[in-house]
């Protein structure tokens, strides 16, 4: 399974990632995700939020994942960038790309990776209120 | 043993601090290093049963027995996403 990381401070450029999909004959399904911040955490309205990872430990953890869906569906390729610092409304945070013979496996792969993710990744968001 | 203690997240608010170095007895385990630093940070003390502890790279449990030069690293429930 081919797998890709990206922990970085820069904006997810989703039409340059989605460019650069490669995928062989056989795959029938690439799954995407996009996480993006909401305008509101609860009851407050918001303007961002600012994320902060434990970085070593966050890669760690994500291969660790990787592993587990390396063993349970036939995946041929997953990329993961998980944007860190502040992040506006209406961007995303989070992308996924999971490519697999077909869409059920690709699907639940993203699914498992994403619940996963917010069990274990050591990533945590702080929201910026919306200055009233 | 000297061990060194990483807060991330909200625990830096909560201590005051982004490390701290704590001194224990050989043999010590992670639960021994926590109540060392609840008398340090009381304020951690509140966090205690959603609080992840993480050893280097892993997870790891309270009776954990630490070694010199351990990286500890505390911190609470993970958002990413």
């Amino acid at each position: 399974m081919k797998r890709s990381l990206l922990i970085i401070q820069a904006p997810i450029d989703e039409a340059s990632l989605l460019a650069q999909r490669e995928m062989s004959n056989g795959m029938g399904a690439a799954v995407y995700f996009a996480g993006v911040v909401r305008d509101s955490e609860g009851p407050s309205a918001i303007s961002a939020i600012e994320y902060e990872a434990f970085q070593q430990m966050a890669e760690y953890q994500f291969a660790k994942i990787f592993d587990q869906i390396e063993k349970r569906w036939p995946v041929e390729s997953l990329r993961v960038v998980h944007r860190i610092g502040v992040v506006e409304v209406n961007e995303p945070s989070l992308w996924v790309e999971v490519i697999a013979p077909h869409r059920g496996e690709a699907f639940a792969a993203c699914q498992f990776l994403i619940d996963e993710m917010k069990k274990t990744v050591p990533i945590w968001k702080r929201p910026l209120q919306r200055p009233s | 043993m000297r061990i060194t203690v990483n807060f991330y997240s909200y625990f830096r608010d909560l201590t005051g601090a982004a490390e701290a170095t704590e001194t224990l007895k050989a043999g010590a385990t992670i639960a021994d290093l926590l109540k060392q630093l609840f008398a340090r940070f009381p304020k951690l003390e509140v966090m205690q049963n959603s609080m992840l502890i993480a050893v280097g790279v892993e997870y790891q449990r309270r009776d954990y027995k630490l070694k010199e030069g351990d990286i500890v690293s505390l911190f609470p429930p993970v958002q990413g996403g």
